[in-house]
Parts: structure tokens; sequence; C-alpha cells
């Protein structure tokens, strides 16, 4: 007996998943602007997307990662490290702006190896092993800079961050190539359906020969590298470097990451729910702006929305089984 | 071996055992019981309903007809609690053991003996231990010994020892001695002994019947849920046994033609990789079957990953089509023509989650994809493709593969490597838990490869397989290959001698 | 017989020294030969009151390793204890700012993290998500709560009263010293001998086994929760009663200096193994290194990147330990 093909069958709930996200999304979107004069402008939309990018760039690896299996914590202390690193190497080791730049990305993907290798070399699980790179790197930052912030760039070098082409923000383009990259990387390539037998079985795909340990390495390398990326870009926008920068980006990032769809167990997920997680987070943060709620507030909805979209990916999940 | 105690009630009893699953009928109208100090096997094949039995014997599941009786009285088991208190005590094959606690804690665990305010009484709990360790005569065990570095005998002997703290008069074991080495499976029969002159029910699941007619007084055949029948193992045979359990006569199951055998695709020789594989040379040809029979825990499996890239050697050289090559992970042997099909089915085949057209890809990506990009509709004629020739039954190719049978399921991953059209295809326990109208499709495929050219090394620990289909039988031992036969000299008696270990009696049966 | 001969087990029990984990021992050397090392490059390290300091000082990072040990030994973890102290503290310092009685702003923070500690437990035991991302979301709604309710003032005019650190036991033994040993004691002595206690590492080793054993890991790890919030909330106590100030923000990086504590000291994230004893020498430590580095004139901002350090080399001896005993496995 053979099989129907039915490429046109939707595949399982994912795509069920993120339907209902964007619509969330739309209602959400109308909402505020109608509670809100300011909110449907396009200033203001193209302004969000300015301020979504640093997490999103990060959001974008993280996405990787979990879907093999794992978690990376370490990002937003990464993101510090590489701020410091690139204001360091440029005041007080005297490396011309460009190279420190380079330089600071390199250190991301350095950092980012470390994670991965003592992920599938020495063995040690996702969890710990970020938690103590966390305190490593922030540690590192903050020794390296003694509390110090650096200023004074050059005016070129915040057009990444501050500037704007064909009235788009330079980074938000920067942004939506990357989520065209990741996009496709995990939907169409060899390497995106290795990410997730990774994380549907790991050790039937050993057994299949798939390249593992290789495949996960480059995922957190990627998380260190975007990392070092979203600082550059934070540094261009807020003119400055200090150790504390980054700090809370795990938590957005993972929040978009889950909201958006993926399996905090791996195995499941997709760019594009990522990205609607992402907007939905900003999103919210901007409505809980412009009603007047302060800054440090919306890290409590932040909190509770994580929660919450766990819960109820996991008893849909549990009603599905 | 008598059956103790005729005239009582039987410890343990079960009768018209019912148990339904969403979709399946598990077990219809089981009766079983087991009698004071005997040893009674349960023997079936994989889906026969072994193991729901033992889990309603133990509490775990519920029946949904039929009673369970203890010493001739009606009892309920709704929980494992409720087993434990009647007296029966269970060992699974996975160890439930706590790898960072001593011996004594592990035995005593949830039933420790107290001293005063509640404390547990670690020196009453250490003499308790060291008193059940004497009394089955362990002496190479300390109380004290942290569990996790034991070797898995001596788990399954904390097991026992667990087991007996709880003054268990049934004992059931789930495959007890599937993860042994021999000698452990020698010490594990005298303890089987010792328990039955105390007056202890041994109840136990085995798929080998060399074991039960070592150590089972009576055994009892299930198959597809139903009861067929309970034997005296004095007073029948493996045929006999056989036969019950599959219900067909042995040879409709092995369609094995005589391909042409050609020049020789792996030669290996004294391949090295601790701690399993010894010392192991061995030839297979293009066209051929070569069986490699041995108990589980004689290396055939290590064997296997060492060929093919999992557990590198250490030393020794392999040679495939000829040329010297070094396999050093699975990807190289995948290059080199090299196929296996692992023995964990769910763990190492299959990714359930997955669907069946993204597992069937699986082994083939890098061929599939240009420049990383995967072509999909190469992907689809791949996969239907496969579905064709192995008859995987399956609603769609975006069916979730964990949704369909074991049978089907094994195709799967079978279609997965013969996908890269490999040279030398490992089959480890080819058939194991499938249903025998798969097993003997499955045995068609492999006669029709082997007369397509392909080499085949067949892992399998069930004789009438590796005899129906093998060309040559290879018996490993504790790391070795200790025995060869050609397919005339190769009989249950030869090759089973081999693998206990009698060489002396594998001649003569040969 | 059998070609394989096992190796036959001592009789006899071994010797008391060998007994004791071998991390405790190790720490308490390292503890002791730092005091040395550092002592000999500016013998003012080893002045009273600067040891005294680290003790006092620190007390309440120790105290809160206790339950971060419990937690981490069932397999689970916790980052948003740095947070929930923080409230805890600001809570307990405007109720007596407020004008409470002494008792209550004793007990309040006790109260307070036992609930929102529990809370968190069942989530993670009875609907299985895992607990970085409930402890990762709890944390941000502690922090964003607290500095948008008090905008991140801080608390003065505290009563005298409301101080223990004053208190000394037999007018000898500061109170967050007797804490700290007293709670580390009575910790150590239930997970040793009582069954709840032990019940923890076997939830943490094989839960499956413990079900079947008769320990409810659900409600062995709601347990353990509720402990971790009255030890933080022990912990908050000591934190807010240290300085005559309570500063209402979070103490950046607190969860992971316990964290590192709990880890240094033995305790292992893949579960079932660890003591509190460990834990409390392993934050006398880390107290110790924080002022050492200060002694030999090494930047306090290299705290962090130290124990980052320090948690990093004992993760990866301790998994590098265990691959060597399960030697030689693949899967």
């Amino acid at each position: 007996m053979s099989a129907v093909p039915t490429s046109a069958r939707a595949p399982r709930i994912i795509v069920r998943h993120e339907i209902i996200l964007a619509a969330i999304l739309v209602v959400a979107l109308i909402g505020l602007g109608r509670l809100n004069d300011r909110f449907l402008t396009v200033d203001n939309l193209l302004n969000q997307g300015r301020l979504m990018t640093e997490v999103g760039l990060i959001a974008l690896p993280m996405t990787f990662v979990i879907v093999t299996g794992g978690i990376d914590v370490s990002v937003g202390a990464m993101v510090g490290l590489c701020a410091i690193v690139l204001g360091y190497s440029w005041k007080n080791l005297g490396f011309p702006l460009p190279l420190a730049i380079v330089f600071s990305l390199g250190v991301g993907a350095a950092a980012g190896l470390a994670n991965g290798l003592l992920i599938t070399r020495v063995r040690v699980p996702p969890i710990i092993t970020t938690i103590a790179t966390l305190t490593l790197f922030r540690g590192l930052a903050e020794g390296i800079s003694q509390a110090h912030s650096v200023r004074g760039y050059p005016e070129w070098f915040y057009f990444l961050g501050q500037g704007a082409v064909f009235g788009v923000p330079t980074q938000l383009l920067i942004l939506l190539v990357a989520i065209v990259v990741f996009g496709v990387a995990l939907d169409r390539t060899s390497f995106g359906r290795t990410l997730y037998a990774i994380g549907s079985n790991e050790t039937a795909a050993r057994f299949s020969a798939l390249p593992v340990d290789r495949i996960k390495l480059a995922a957190y390398a990627l998380s260190g590298l975007m990392s070092g990326l979203s600082a550059f870009v934070l540094v261009s926008r807020v003119t400055t470097t200090r150790s504390d920068m980054g700090m809370g980006y795990e938590l957005d990032a993972i929040a978009a990451v889950v909201l958006g769809g993926t399996s905090i167990f791996g195995g499941s997920g997709t760019i594009w729910g990522t990205v609607i997680g992402l907007v939905m987070i900003q999103l919210l943060k901007n409505g809980l702006a412009l009603t007047g709620v302060k800054g440090d507030a919306t890290i409590v909805v932040i909190g509770v929305v994580l929660i919450a979209s766990v819960l109820i990916a996991s008893s849909l999940q549990r009603r599905r089984e | 071996m008598t059956a103790a105690g005729d005239n009582q009630a039987p410890l343990l009893e079960v009768r018209g055992i019912e148990k339904f699953f969403p979709g399946v009928r598990a077990l219809s109208g089981v009766s079983f019981e087991a009698r004071a100090g005997e040893a009674h096997a349960l023997i079936g094949e994989n889906g026969a309903g072994k193991s729901t039995l033992i889990k309603i014997m133990s509490g775990v599941y519920r029946p949904d007809a039929g009673s369970i009786l203890i010493d001739g009285r009606e009892t309920r088991l709704a929980t494992p609690d409720d087993a434990r208190r009647a007296g029966i005590a269970t060992i699974y094959q996975e160890l439930l053991l706590f790898p960072e606690l001593s011996v004594a804690e592990n035995i005593f665990l949830g039933h420790a003996p107290k001293a005063g305010f509640g404390r547990i009484d670690l020196r009453a709990m250490r003499e308790r231990a060291e008193a059940l360790l004497a009394s089955l005569d362990i002496d190479d065990l300390a109380a004290d010994a942290t569990v996790g570095a034991l070797s898995v005998g001596n788990r399954q002997r904390v097991e026992i020892l667990r087991a007996l703290s709880y003054d268990a008069r049934i004992l059931i074991m789930d495959e007890p001695t599937a993860a042994l080495t021999e000698a452990d499976v020698t010490r594990l029969f005298d303890i089987v002994r010792r328990l039955k002159a105390r007056g202890v029910a041994i109840v136990y699941i085995s798929h080998r019947l060399d074991e039960t007619f070592a150590i089972a007084d009576r055994v009892t055949v299930l198959r597809d849920g139903a009861f067929v029948g309970t034997r005296l193992t004095s007073e029948t045979n493996a045929g006999e046994l056989v036969q019950m359990m599959v219900g067909r006569r042995i040879d409709n199951m092995f369609p094995k033609t005589d391909a042409t055998i050609g020049g020789p695709v792996l030669e290996a020789r004294d391949l090295v990789r601790r701690p399993l594989t010894k010392s192991v040379s061995i030839t297979v040809r293009a066209g051929e079957i070569v069986g490699l029979a041995g108990l589980v825990g004689s290396g055939r499996s290590e064997l296997a990953q060492t060929l093919f890239g999992v557990r590198p050697a250490e030393s020794g050289e392999i040679r495939l089509m000829g040329e010297a090559v070094t396999i050093r992970s699975p990807a190289e042997a995948r290059a080199r023509g090299v196929a296996y099909v692992p023995e964990d089915r769910g763990v190492q085949g299959v990714v359930r989650p997955m669907s069946v057209l993204h597992n069937l890809s699986l082994a083939a990506l890098s061929s599939l994809a240009h420049a990383g990009f995967i072509d999909r509709a190469a992907e689809w004629r791949l996969a239907e493709h496969a579905v064709e020739q192995f008859g995987v039954k399956t609603r769609s190719l975006d069916e979730v593969a964990g949704r369909l049978s074991g049978g089907n399921q094994q195709k799967i991953v079978l279609g997965k490597w013969l996908a890269n059209k490999p040279k030398l295809l490992i089959l480890d326990e080819p058939t194991r838990g499938i249903d025998v109208g798969s097993k003997a499709e499955i045995h068609r495929l492999m006669d029709e490869l082997a007369r397509a050219g392909v080499a085949i090394l067949m892992i399998s620990s069930e004789l009438p397989e590796v005899l129906g289909m093998s060309d040559r039988v290879l018996v490993m031992r504790e790391g070795r290959l200790v025995a060869e036969f050609d397919r005339a000299a190769a009989n249950s008696q030869s090759v089973g001698a081999a693998m206990m270990g009698d060489a002396g009696a594998a001649e003569k049966a040969a | 017989m059998s070609a394989i001969a096992l190796p036959r087990a001592a009789a006899a029990r071994a010797p008391l020294w060998r007994r004791v984990s071998s991390q405790e021992t190790l720490l308490a050397a390292a503890i002791i030969g730092l005091a040395v090392v550092v002592g000999l490059i500016n013998p003012r390290f080893l002045a009273a009151n600067n040891l005294a300091d680290i003790l006092l000082g620190n007390a309440y990072i120790a105290v809160a390793a206790i339950g971060m040990s419990m937690v981490i030994i069932t397999g689970n973890i916790d980052i948003s204890v740095g947070a929930l102290i923080g409230v805890l503290a600001t809570v307990s310092g405007s109720l007596a700012v407020a004008g409470a009685p002494i008792a209550v702003t004793w007990l309040a923070p006790l109260v307070l993290g036992v609930a929102v500690m529990g809370l968190q437990g069942v989530v993670v035991a009875y609907l299985g998500i895992p607990a970085i991302v409930v402890t990762l979301g709890m944390l941000s709604i502690l922090r964003g709560g607290l500095i948008s309710v008090t905008g991140g003032k801080w608390i003065t005019d505290l009563p005298d009263a409301f101080h223990l650190y004053d208190i000394e036991i037999f007018g000898v033994i500061p109170m967050p010293v007797a804490i700290m040993a007293g709670a580390t004691i009575l910790a150590a002595a239930w997970m040793r001998w009582w069954p709840r206690g032990r019940a923890i590492y076997a939830t943490g080793g094989n839960a499956e086994a413990a079900r079947l054993c008769g320990v409810s890991p659900r409600r062995t790890l709601v347990l353990v929760f509720l402990l971790h919030g009255f030890f933080a909330g022990v912990a908050a106590l000591l934190f807010a009663t240290e300085l005559r100030v309570i500063q209402s923000t979070t103490p950046s990086g607190l969860e992971f200096t316990v964290i590192t504590a709990s880890v240094v000291g033995g305790v292992s994230i893949l579960g079932g193994v660890g003591t509190v004893v460990g834990s409390t020498l392993a934050a006398i430590l880390i107290a110790e290194i924080t002022s050492a580095l200060v002694f030999i004139n090494v930047s306090p901002f290299w705290t962090h990147a130290v124990q980052g350090a320090l948690i990093l080399a004992t993760v990866i001896a301790d998994i590098v330990r265990r691959r060597r005993r399960l030697a030689g496995d693949v899967r």
C-alpha cells in the first residue's frame, strides 16, 4: 500500500500556532492604536523597529539553540562583554575603530564557541554552562572596564544605531536581512533540518551520521557572534559603552522565542514565529510606555508573558497527546 | 525441579484478564498462576502482552476485566504499593536505582529502619543490608559501596535485594538477563535457585528459550494478547514453544534463497575497542548474509558500532572492498558505503516526532542538498520510493513517524539507510519487537538485497532467525569470535553451545 | 567459579576521614590555605575585624545557598532568589519603618518567601514547566515589580530593634554566624538522617525509582522550593539588617553568587549529590576570595570574573569525574 502524497497537507500545530499569534498581533496593533494616537504612526513603528533590533539579533540564534533542546542565558553577558571590548580596544589599546569593531565581533564568536565546546566536548549541560559563562563574561566586562565608560566615538560610528536608509532605521534593515537568512537556513537547509533532528532525538541524529556536535557548536557560536553584532548596534545607538549593557536581553530573547511557538524542549519552532513573538513583546513594551507605565515595570509584564506562553504551549501539547 | 506445593493455592493467580488501550486490545482472557518455590517463565514475541501482564500484576496498570488472587483470595492491586504490600516485587529492565547512593540506602529507601524522632537508623540499615547480602551468599559487594560504580550484574543484585527487603514472596523479573554478562547470568540463576528453595515464586519474562529450559519449572506462552498454554519445561521442547509463540511453522518465516557470493566487502582484523571488543577479525562477502549470534553482553552491538564509527576502533585494521580505511565517525562510515540499522529502534533509529518523509531522508541529507539547500522534490521522490519499496503502511509522508507500528518504523529505518545504496549493511536485531507479518517482509527484503550483491551482517538474539537466514553463523562471546559455522553445520545445539561457552558440545553438534 | 572475579570489597567500613566528603575537606583546606597565603602577602587580611567582616557580611549567602543546594540536588535550578531577597528585604524594612511590631517584620519575609517559592515549585512540579523558564520569568516580575513600586529609594530610619546583627548569642557569637551555622547543621542533619531529607537525594538521583519506592517526586520538589523560600527569607533578614539602610534594588548577581556557592560546595547540576555543609564552606570561601582580592590590590571589579572562573572549573571537574566513572559510554 503506497502513501498518498499530500504536499498540500498542512504540517502540524506550528503553523496554526503562528497564525493564531499573528491574529493576536493584528488585534493588539489595532487595540493599542485605538488607545493611543501616537501608536500607529509610521514614526513610532519605525522607532520600535529600531529598538527591537538588539534583542531581535539575539533571538534568531536563540531559536536555533532552543530548537536543539539547549538554552543560552549568557547572551546578555556576551553583549556586555563585546560592548566593553569594543570600547576598550579602541580607547585603551588604540585599535583603529573598524578593527575594534571586528575584534569585538570576534570576541563574541569566541565566547559563543567556548559555550559550544563546553557543551559538546566536555558535555556540561547547557543550562549550567551558560549560567557559569554568564557570570564569567559579565565579570570580565566589569573587570576590563573597571566601571569606566567609553565615549566620544566618531560621527560615522553612529550611522548604524541612529541613522536611516530611505527612512528605515539602519539596524532594522540589518535585522530584516538576518531574519531572512536565519529563517531560510532553518526551513530549507540541511543545517536547519539537522537542528530539528537534534532537538527531537539527538541519539538517532548521531546514528544517522549527522554531524551533531559540529552543528551544536555552530549554533552556540552564532549566538555569540550575534551578541557581538547586537553590542555594536547598541553602542552605536546609545553612544556609550557600559559594563551592565545587555542585562535582561536573555529574558527578552527567550520570551520572544517561546512566545513564537518554539518548544522549550526542542524539536520544533520557526524563525517566523520568533519574529512575531519579538514584535509582540516590543509592542507590549511600547504600548505600556505610551500609557504611562514606567520602563522597569514592563519587565514584569514580559516575565508574566514568558510563563504564560510556556504554560499555554505545554497544556496544548498535553491535550494533543 | 519439581513444582512445589501442588495442593496449595498458588501464591499469585490471575484469571480472565482483559486490558484495552486506545485502539488496541493488549490482553484478552489471560490466565496465569505462579506457585511457591517455582520459577515460571512467561514467553512470547514482543507485543504478545507479557509486559502488560507483568504491569497488571505489579499494580502499575489496572485490568479492565478479570481478577487477581493472592493466596487464593481475590485482591485489588490499584497501585504499585498495593502490589508490594501483597508481597509482589518487580524488577524491570531499566534498573531503577540511585547511582549516587549506597547499596544499603538503595535497598532500604522508603522503608529504612528508624531510630528515635523519626530518624533513620543508619547502623541498623547497614547491618540489615549486610544480612541480606549474606543470605544470598554475595561476598563481593559492600553495603556502603556507591551503586553508580557497580557493574550491571551487581546493580541487578541490589535490585533483587531490595525486593527481598520487602519480604517479597513473588518476584517478577522483566528480561533479567538482557544486559548481563555470562558470569552474571550464572550467578543470577544461582540466586533464583536459592529463592525457589525458600518458597519464593519467581515469574520472569524472557525471549530466550535456552534460559527457559535452564531455570524454569513451567513456561507459559502468550501470543497476540491471548493465553496459548502452560507447559512443564521437562515435558516440552523449543520447537513446540516456538510454534506456540509464533502460531505457524518456522519455515515460512525465512525465505532464504541462495545468492551468488562475491568478493569480500568487509575485512576486519584484530579490532580492539575497550571494554567489550577484545580482538575481533571478521569477513563479510558481497551477497552473503552473516549471522552474528551471542548472548546479550557478548559485544555484538559494540562491534557493529565500531564498524560504523560510533565507537571507533582503538587498534586493528578495516578493509572495505579491499581498500584499507579508518572509520572514526558515522559520517566516514556512510561515505564508505557502510550502513547500520541500530538495535534500539525508538532511541537510536527513528526520530519519532518527525515525519516519515523527514526520517527517510535523514541519512541522505548531504546528497540531497545543493549548497546546503535541500532539494525538496528529490527528497519527496526518495521517500515515495522507499515507502513503496518497503511497503511502509502510513497515511501520508507527513505522518508523524512515532504513530506507526514497530514494524513500519523499522522499515523506515531500513529505508533511510538503503537510500544511500550501501555496500555493507549491518542489521542489529532487525526484527525485534515486530509483528510476524512485518518480520517475514523484512527477511524477504534481506534476501533480495543479498541477491543484489549487498554484504549483510545480521546481529540477532533469535536463534531461529539466525539459523534461517544466514549463509554463515559467527558466535561471539565476551568480546571475541569463538565459533564459525556454515549453513549446513549450524543448528540450535551447536550454535547454542558455542554461545554458552561449551566448545566441545558445539563441535559435536555441528 | 567463573573466570571473571569481582574485587573483594573490604568488610570493614572505610575510615572516618574518607567518609567525610572529599569536597568538604578540599574546601576547608582551601579556606585555611588561602588565609595563610594572603596573610603572608598582607597581614592585615588576618585582622580580627576583617575576618569577622567576611563571616558576618556574607552569612546571608550561605543561608540562601542552603535552599539553593536542595533545589539543585533535585535536578532543578532557580535564578530568581536574588530578586526575591531584594523584595523580601524591602518588605521587611518597610514594615519596620511603618511601625509594625518587630516580630512581624521578621516573620513577614519568611512567610512571603515561602509563598513565592512555593508557587514556583508547584508550577515546576505539577505543570512540568522547566525551572529555568519559571524562575527566569519570576525574576523579572520581582525585579521589575520592586523597582516600579519603590523607585529605587533607599529605606532609612530603621528602628534599632530591627537589627539582628547587634544581637549576640551567649554574648559572644554574633547572630548572623549563629544563624548560618545553626541552619547549616540543622539542614545537613535533616538531609542525612530523616526520610524526607533523603527523599531529596532520591528525587534528584532517579525520580522514577523514587516514585516506586513510595517517595513522591512532585511533593518532594514542592517541599524543597518551600524550604528554599524559607531560607531565602532568613537570608533576606540578614541582608536587610546588615547595614543601617536598605537599598531597595535587587543586589546584582546575587543569584549567581548563591549558585556558585552551591556548585563549588559539591552540588552537581546533574542532581542527586551534594551537601549543605559543602555549600556553606564554599560560601565562606567565596567571601574570603572577594576580600582577598582587595587585600592583594586587585580591583574588586574582578570579583565576578573570579567567581565565574571558579564555578566553571568546578563544573568541568565534576562532569569530567563522572564521565571517567561511566567510561566508554557513547549514547
